[in-house]
């Protein structure tokens, strides 16, 4: 076995291969060192092998850790996964012990909440399936294991509750999973471009989410999660568009309060989307929108700009996605500082310069402000996209490309489907004894 | 699934501003538009609960299927070209109109071709698309869109410039018999549930409309304003001076505060999504009913990807549409749509008397 081992690696200093014996057998191991606990190779192999207390070959078909591999093509998959293999009386046996290097017992930082729960799911799987079965105690929980990656082969596993389940859904991701074909998987976000079905989707059809609350809320709902090793996310799917504008928050606090703040964050939607391109179109096509005082001032405070209000737009948009993206790649205590001089100084001073009108600085801070009012990041980062043609559209066509761009995202929502759900509609109470649409002639 | 039938209805009740109803009425207001209101919605909100329910004898089915399994092929594939035909003009009038009202009120100086042009593209995207997600877009677009218009007719009916005498004076003229172009362009108003041609494909198979009475509520409540507030805030002569009166009147209006005065901006494009989500919903299923006729084509409400056809008839369709506004001045749009309104009016009574014979012939055979 060893020598078959060894050819099968590629030269590497942590591939560890013993022959040992003593009275009775001769046994041979191999391991891979940096992955394993060596504690384990120790207590539960060499000394109990040396020390002879009882028949080694006894105690390897005893105990349950040991199990037995017949296929040899399968050895060099159990090395890397942290597997020692064991060569018994020409039986193979493998020992789960690996040592996997994760973050210890997370907080939820992405999506954080004032008074839920505060941890966040694990990079090691076994120890989130720990979080979410703590939370969703239910016989009915199935676990699937599978892997994603033809190089990385990360393990992935696939959770439901088996009876609350859609079938059709299931079947859908399942057959989606098999045609990732990519080398290396290396977050659930990248699963996540693979998994979504028109590939260049405008907004995200699964949940990327964090928090072992909304996991287990999710699995209630009949809702599918998808979790990869060494990442914290998870993927939950089918989602709507409406899932992604609940924070976990909104369950525990005063209904009132969210209430309005769900509403708030819709309004935010609507205002980080198309404030830039009315402030073009009322600016160069319909100044006769507003009523006439607030139409001065307007076009008093830009009088000192020298150029059409589409330069001025894309001036300030370019700033302010530029200090967005610096403020978020940057160490965290150069940070502070960038967008403090980014923020304060620049805008003031840009204003002052006369490049651009002091309203387009409140413009630009009210779209970065709103777009950060979304509670989960996948869709504010889709959110932020939306801006752009829409400015381009109204460009050429004012008030009314606006308009028309909205309508076009609306058509776009509508005919969007996560995993063959509707993802955009009115939830009116629908009930089972009335039927919904679509029941029928689907194909 | 009684929504989806109510949506259809106020979302064509609603759209008939753009099709020059009210100027039509208007130009009957002596001899005998009243009374033609009076019978439109007699005729109209009938015509819809009788339409509605025959089509739920067949469930998950559209004039299509039942045309075609209960007619020979030489009957039905004219019959559903000529629907098709019903629902692709009306739609392609609504935009054509609506480009010249953008170039007219917002965009002076643009090609009122190049506005039609994108409107027609996004027209051929939305209505390319799966009957399912035509039927959320119009849900979306309705209730994001109707509430704000509702409220501006209301603050119109409120409005302390209407003149109520006016209106007692042009609704005197109740006794004049009725006349057949009112009529029709008054019936026009109550169309809304002949969608369900398609649509009724979508419903449940257990489906019953059970809310009837909300089609003639709506119906004349929209009938009552379209024609009664103009004729309060512009006097009965003054009225018939507009070619799109629901502009000027709604231009008449203004709101006090808030960013926006004039009520006439918000309503252009209210109305504007509205019209957008009226011509995707015509083409689609003049679409569907073109499609019908191809012998092999299987009808399936959720289709993804698109098929390539949808996108090669839908752009037929925006051809047309723009070659029509190409032809024709306001002036010929004008007369062509009140001989239309007329031609579809009957064209549509025979649909819906053919429709429930067909359902009660069914119903004695099994």
């Amino acid at each position: 076995m060893l020598h078959r081992i060894t050819t099968l690696f590629a030269e590497a200093k942590d591939l560890n291969t013993h022959r040992i014996h003593n009275h009775e057998f001769t046994l041979e191991v191999a391991y891979i060192g940096s992955l394993v606990d060596e504690s384990k190779v120790s207590d539960y192999i060499l000394v109990p092998f040396t020390k002879e207390e009882q028949s080694f070959k006894y105690l390897v078909e005893t105990n349950p850790s040991f199990k037995k591999i017949e296929d040899p093509a399968r050895w060099a998959d159990n090395l890397l996964r942290g597997f020692i293999l064991l060569n018994l009386d020409n039986s193979i046996y493998t020992l789960d012990a690996a040592r996997v290097i994760r973050n210890q017992t997370p907080i939820a930082e992405v999506e954080s909440s004032v008074q839920g729960p505060q941890t966040a799911l694990s990079e090691d799987l076994v120890d989130s399936i720990n979080l979410i079965r703590s939370r969703y105690p239910s016989a009915e929980l199935k676990i699937e294991e599978g892997t994603v990656g033809t190089v990385s082969l990360t393990r992935m596993l696939l959770l439901y509750d088996q009876q609350r389940v859609d079938p059709t859904v299931l079947a859908n991701i399942r057959g989606r999973l098999k045609e990732v074909s990519l080398e290396i998987i290396g977050a659930v976000g990248e699963l996540e471009k693979e998994l979504s079905s028109p590939r260049r989707s405008l907004f995200p059809t699964m949940i990327i989410t964090e928090r072992p609350d909304r996991v287990a809320r999710a699995l209630s709902q009949g809702k599918i999660t998808v979790m990869l090793q060494g990442s914290m996310f998870a993927l939950v799917l089918p989602a709507n568009f409406f899932d992604f504008m609940h924070a976990m928050e909104d369950k525990y606090e005063s209904m009132w309060m969210t209430k309005f703040l769900i509403s708030l964050r819709y309004l935010s939607i609507l205002l980080t989307t198309t404030l830039p391109a009315l402030y073009i179109s009322v600016i160069s096509y319909n100044p006769e929108l507003f009523r006439v005082q607030l139409a001065f001032s307007i076009a008093g405070s830009r009088s000192a700009v020298p150029y059409p209000s589409f330069i001025e737009v894309f001036l300030m948009l370019f700033l302010i996605e530029a200090l967005i993206e610096a403020s978020a790649r940057l160490p965290r205590y150069v940070g502070s500082t960038a967008t403090t001089v980014g923020g304060l100084i620049l805008g003031q001073a840009a204003q002052q310069a006369g490049l651009v009108s002091s309203i387009m600085i409140i413009v630009t801070s009210v779209v970065a402000i709103s777009n950060f009012v979304i509670p989960i990041a996948s869709m504010s980062y889709a959110i932020r996209f939306l801006k752009y043609p829409l400015i381009v559209l109204s460009i050429f066509f004012g008030v009314v490309g606006v308009a028309f761009g909205m309508f076009v995202y609306l058509t776009y929502l509508c005919q969007l489907r996560s995993f063959g759900k509707p993802y955009f509609r009115f939830l009116d109470n629908i009930t089972k004894k009335q039927g919904d649409i679509g029941q029928v002639n689907a194909r | 699934m009684n929504r989806y039938v109510v949506y259809n209805f106020i979302m064509v009740s609603l759209l008939n501003l753009m099709l020059f109803v009210p100027s039509i009425l208007f130009q009957y207001r002596y001899n005998g538009a009243v009374s033609s209101l009076i019978t439109a919605s007699l005729i109209g909100s009938l015509s819809g609960i009788v339409y509605v329910h025959a089509m739920s004898k067949f469930p998950g089915k559209g004039v299509p299927e039942i045309l075609n399994e209960r007619c020979p092929r030489w009957v039905s594939v004219p019959v559903l070209l000529f629907l098709a035909l019903m629902w692709v003009s009306t739609s392609s009038i609504t935009i054509d109109v609506f480009a010249i009202l953008i170039n007219r009120f917002f965009n002076p100086d643009a090609n009122v071709f190049v506005i039609l042009a994108v409107m027609c593209v996004i027209c051929i995207y939305a209505a390319s698309r799966s009957t399912l997600s035509m039927l959320f877009n119009i849900e979306m677009m309705l209730l994001l869109n109707v509430p704000l218009i509702f409220l501006l007719l209301m603050k119109a009916v409120g409005s302390n410039q209407m003149n109520w005498d006016a209106i007692r004076t042009a609704s005197n003229y109740a006794q004049t018999m009725p006349k057949l172009a009112p009529v029709a362009a008054a019936a026009f108003i109550f169309t809304g549930y002949l969608n369900m041609s398609i649509y009724n494909r979508a419903m449940p198979p257990n489906y019953k409309f059970k809310r009837g009475l909300l089609l003639p509520v709506v119906g004349v409540g929209v009938l009552a304003i379209s024609y009664f507030v103009p004729i309060g805030l512009h006097g009965v002569d003054g009225v018939s001076t507009y070619l799109y009166v629901w502009s000027a009147t709604s231009d008449s209006l203004a709101m006090e505060y808030g960013f926006i005065e004039r009520v006439l901006f918000v309503f252009l494009i209210l109305y504007l999504n509205l019209t957008l989500v009226y011509t995707s919903s015509g083409w689609h299923q003049a679409m569907e009913m073109v499609k019908g006729c191809f012998p092999k084509y299987k009808p399936s409400i959720d289709e993804h990807p698109i098929p390539r056809r949808n996108y090669v008839i839908v752009s037929a369709f925006a051809i047309i549409t723009i070659l029509a506004l190409y032809l024709l001045n306001e002036k010929h749009l004008i007369q062509l749509t009140s001989i239309w309104l007329i031609v579809r009016m009957f064209a549509e009574y025979g649909l819906v008397v053919w429709i429930v014979l067909l359902s009660r012939l069914r119903r004695e055979s099994a």
